[in-house]
């Protein structure tokens, strides 16, 4: 019997441990009293669960937060690289219009010129600080020659000096190797404009009588075979005699804004040479 | 006595995991306890492990909220089939020892919907059964890291009592 009960005890204490438990289901189904073991087991446990709480809540708090850090570095990000192309675009845009109204008026100046003429583009300027020219997109394929006069609605660039098939380099006005036959618009008084590095221009060659003053408006006189007549080229900002006391020589600000300019029209054709 | 301290401190551990780190993920609620008691059905065969079984049960019936004594009876149940089918079959293998935690899983919840039945007479089998094949499945797929723990526990046990 005994040896029985040795061999089965596992089965007969699981089959005892069955009965109290069913006891204690029986019991507990009945009473509403708390089991007090229970309450003390809770009460073991319940600093652990209080950690593992704390510990889950901190750990997901720190993955929860990464990944919205990450997801808000993403977005900021993304943002950011529209904000750029927006403003590219923007700025591509604002250009685009300034082109247009620039062509325009280009356009508006090109059928008030005598004569024909082909407009280019400037495509680089003078590696050199001391001499002054620009090349453009425009060669002898459309018909520009050397010495063609170079204008602007602004006023005169300079002239070609130099071309190949498809462009030309260009002398401008404020190069001293420039020179251009011009009038004093308001009285007439002749001189050469010839350039002064500085982004000024000289008018040589006044007579000492002649009547120019500061603020006149300087013009092409249409004399030198190269630019046609009445041409703005600039303003008057200064007047001196020379050192002989003989002759004026005028600071002239040119009109055209050369450093900066960016299309042109090259006169291929004007009225002086029509006539001819 | 080292084992019974660290089986203990295991079982704590399992229960804290259960109700604190379990429900805040997707994965159900799968019975780590039962986990723990299969294995003692497997591996104890001894007072330690039919006790240990009743404890596990007792613990998971102070936290469950229902009335003391129907998770001990479960567990007890499922360590005496276990124990039985232990020393008729070989089960030594990873799949082997997850069929049986699933089914393990499968008679505690027969179990207790037949004890609910029985002395509780509420409605619960609808909501019992609903999560029976997920949880289940679940601690059954879990059961073999479940088990490595175990052994480890096991033998650092033997190793610190030799």
């Amino acid at each position: 019997m005994i040896e029985l009960f040795r061999r089965n005890r596992i089965v007969l204490i699981s089959a005892t441990l069955l009965l109290v438990a069913l006891l204690m289901l029986s019991v507990g189904a009945r009473s509403e009293r708390d089991d007090p073991f229970a309450g003390i087991v809770l009460e073991v446990v319940r600093p652990l669960q209080v950690a593992v709480v704390a510990a889950v809540d901190a750990v997901r708090n720190i993955w929860t937060s990464y990944f919205a850090l990450v997801g808000v570095r993403e977005e900021n990000e993304r943002l950011r690289r529209r904000v750029l192309d927006l403003e590219q675009q923007l700025g591509q845009r604002a250009e685009n219009e300034r082109a247009d109204r620039r062509l325009q008026e280009l356009l508006d100046y090109r059928t008030g010129l005598p004569g024909e003429s082909v407009p280019g583009q400037i495509i680089g300027r003078d590696p050199l600080p001391w001499s002054g020219t620009v090349t453009i997109n425009k060669g002898s394929s459309d018909g520009i020659g050397r010495n063609a006069a170079v204008v602007s609605q602004y006023g005169v660039v300079g002239q070609t000096i130099a071309t190949s098939a498809h462009s030309s380099r260009v002398l401008l006005v404020t190069d001293p190797n420039s020179g251009v036959d011009a009038i004093v618009q308001r009285s007439r008084a002749r001189g050469v404009i010839k350039g002064a590095l500085d982004g000024r221009c000289l008018m040589k060659y006044l007579q000492r009588g002649d009547d120019i003053v500061v603020g006149d408006r300087i013009v092409t006189s249409g004399l030198d075979g190269i630019f046609p007549k009445g041409i703005t080229i600039g303003e008057v900002t200064g007047v001196d005699l020379d050192k002989r006391g003989l002759l004026k020589t005028a600071d002239i600000a040119p009109s055209a804004p050369l450093d900066r300019i960016e299309e042109v029209l090259v006169v291929v054709q004007h009225a002086e040479e029509e006539a001819k | 006595m080292r084992a019974i301290a660290l089986f203990t401190l295991t079982a704590l551990l399992a229960v804290v995991v259960q109700t604190t780190v379990l429900p805040m993920t997707h994965l159900g609620r799968p019975d780590l306890l039962l986990i723990i008691c299969v294995y003692l059905g497997l591996h104890q065969h001894s007072m330690f492990g039919v006790f240990g079984a009743f404890l596990l049960g007792y613990l998971q019936d102070a936290f469950s909220g229902g009335v003391i004594g129907l998770n001990a009876f479960g567990m007890c149940l499922v360590f005496a089939v276990v124990y039985l089918t232990s020393r008729r079959l070989w089960v030594d293998n990873a799949v082997s020892k997850v069929v049986v935690v699933f089914l393990a899983s499968v008679v505690k919840t027969v179990a207790i919907l037949a004890l609910v039945a029985v002395f509780i007479s509420e409605d619960l089998w609808r909501t019992i059964v609903r999560y029976l094949v997920l949880d289940a499945a679940v601690a059954a797929i879990i059961s073999p890291a479940v088990f490595a723990v175990l052994s480890r526990t096991q033998l650092l046990a033997q190793v610190e009592e030799e």
